[in-house]
């Protein structure tokens, strides 16, 4: 890989921890140049790499088809390009990858690259199953975001050499009416830890008890299929094969049986934690701690728990 | 109007996924296939639309025969009718590039599909066609009106959600809620016998090489706590998995 290529969003005008080790993670295999190309605010003037990193910040804009997003593409031909995986960055690659001509792979777990050749294994079936497969031709990658960066080398941190924005080219097919950002909890994606609750809670005024223990552990709240069907809770909070997928280091699933279709949507938390009254729940066998019994008295005695130390 | 929904034919959400020993391969020995969930309310969407707004409704696949019956169910719902690119594509680039081509030769003003496709779950092939035939891209969509001059979306985005409004033609990504999934009336069933199913070559070959596949089982250590010492659970989560 001669020029590489990393674009990735910022909160708060910082890189994702992801992000941060990806650069890492692509500056080892020593490209000639990294180009870093950042969608929102930059506040943050250093990246651990191997080979210096140059700066190209992003309008903060639509970019919602080949015309608008001509400006990038110019400048990465003949690049490799990197994201972890997002909505925003999913779509933007994807258009790139068009744009230039460029095979593009997603839903990647692992990566490696030799004699002009990358060799990658990708998620398939949510989670259920992988897919190894090589190419010489691909271009644009888009990471999954419980990749294994554990083994990458520690760099330096370098400053970022030169720094220029790049604007979208302005073609009126698509504008922005209104923007309604989920407020007052954690995005599902981003949570560390996400309490699940289903159509165990019997109602959704029973929820404060799911709110509590998620507030007491500073998680984000989600919801089985039946639940967000049944407008208890809003769409964004279900998790499932049709739903939003989650990888966060905890998932406490509290009322839900565990069918195939949720469990697709968590497959890749690292611990699962269920709390059923039916301890014939199929969950059980996919958890690693099982607890029988009433989230009713359950719940509230782990918040209680997490509130007094 | 002339509206293109594409469809993906995928094991159905049930299905337990094993490796052909032979090919390395997922077997689709004993797999019940289903139209993708999210390409479903993609086409349910562009059927209520040609209910509103008259307009022709197209199904394109790409794949193999097999995938008639499933073509034939899309007709039965209420599409005029459906192209099959006859092939067995192994990547996105591939089936792209397939529906890239028909769209030239034949213009559409709208093209909707899932959001991603459930097996492999790429989810970039609508911005693969999108990139490349230069039409307006959103992904993924939950709502869905036609306006006097284009679409009005609402789009999900990292964090929250948009209100769009966007010029045709267009190529969108679909998810719950934008319609709800419809069943094909005993009508529809007899009907969608007569309609057409045009039948054209993969020529896109495909340039990614597959390896082989796994089956990827995540070590539970499946440990029982009792209700009573349900507390338990917050000390074994800081100490012996250090996740707190």
């Amino acid at each position: 890989m001669k020029k590489a290529a990393i674009l990735a969003q910022t909160k708060e005008g910082q890189l994702s921890e992801q992000t941060r080790q990806l650069v890492s993670f692509v500056s080892a295999f020593y490209p000639d140049q990294i180009k870093l190309l950042i969608l929102g605010d930059v506040k943050f003037s250093t990246v651990s790499s191997s080979v210096p990193v140059d700066l190209f910040q992003l309008s903060a804009d639509l970019y919602a088809d080949s015309d608008s997003i001509a400006t990038i593409a110019a400048g990465l031909d003949n690049f490799s390009v990197f994201g972890i995986k997002s909505i925003q960055i999913d779509n933007m690659l994807s258009l790139l990858a068009a744009i230039t001509k460029k095979d593009m792979i997603s839903g990647i777990q692992t990566l490696s690259y030799s004699s002009d050749k990358f060799s990658i294994s990708k998620s398939i079936f949510s989670g259920k199953a992988s897919l190894e497969l090589s190419t010489s031709t691909a271009s644009f990658f888009s990471i999954n975001r419980n990749f294994d960066f554990s083994q990458i080398s520690e760099y330096s941190e370098l400053a970022l050499k030169s720094s220029s924005s790049v604007e979208k080219t302005n073609t009126n097919k698509a504008s922005i009416v209104s923007i309604k950002p989920i407020t007052g909890s954690i995005p599902l994606p981003d949570a560390a830890i996400v309490v699940g609750a289903g159509r165990g809670l019997k109602d959704p005024g029973n929820w404060t008890i799911v709110e509590d223990l998620a507030k007491a552990l500073g998680a984000a709240t989600a919801c089985s299929k039946p639940v967000s069907d049944l407008n208890w809770r809003p769409h964004h909070e279900h998790v499932g094969q049709t739903g939003v997928k989650i990888s966060p280091n905890l998932y406490i699933a509290c009322g839900i049986s565990g069918a195939i279709q949720h469990l697709a949507g968590v497959n890749g938390s690292r611990i699962v934690v269920v709390i059923n009254n039916d301890p014939e729940a199929p969950f059980f066998k996919h958890a690693d701690y099982g607890i029988v019994g009433d989230v009713n008295d359950i719940l509230p005695r782990l918040t209680k728990k997490l509130q007094s130390h | 109007m002339k509206i293109l929904v594409c469809i993906s034919c995928v094991p159905d959400t049930t299905s337990k996924i094993v490796i052909d020993p032979a090919t390395s391969q997922i077997s689709s020995q004993g797999l019940t296939f289903i139209v993708g969930p999210y390409d479903d309310y993609a086409l349910s969407r562009a059927i209520e639309i040609k209910e509103s707004h008259s307009a022709e409704v197209i199904v394109l696949h790409v794949g193999t025969a097999e995938s008639e019956p499933l073509i034939r169910k899309c007709l039965a719902l209420g599409a005029d009718s459906a192209v099959r690119i006859d092939g067995n594509p192994i990547s996105s680039n591939q089936i792209a590039s397939a529906i890239v081509d028909y769209v030239r030769a034949n213009p559409v003003d709208l093209i909707l599909m899932g959001k991603e496709s459930i097996d492999y779950n790429s989810g970039i092939v609508h911005g693969l066609v999108a990139g490349a035939l230069g039409y307006v891209h959103f992904n993924p969509v939950m709502h869905l009106d036609m306006t006097a001059d284009g679409l009005h979306l609402t789009v999900e985005m990292d964090g929250g959600k948009m209100e769009i409004n966007c010029t045709l033609p267009a190529v969108l990504g679909c998810q719950e809620p934008i319609a709800e999934w419809k069943i094909p009336s005993m009508r529809g069933i007899m009907t969608a016998r007569t309609k057409e199913i045009l039948i054209l070559p993969l020529s896109s070959p495909s340039e990614v090489q597959l390896v082989k596949a796994d089956i990827a089982e995540t070590a539970r250590k499946n440990k029982m706590i009792t209700a009573d010492e349900a507390e338990q659970l917050i000390d074994l989560l800081r100490t012996e998995t250090n996740v707190l």
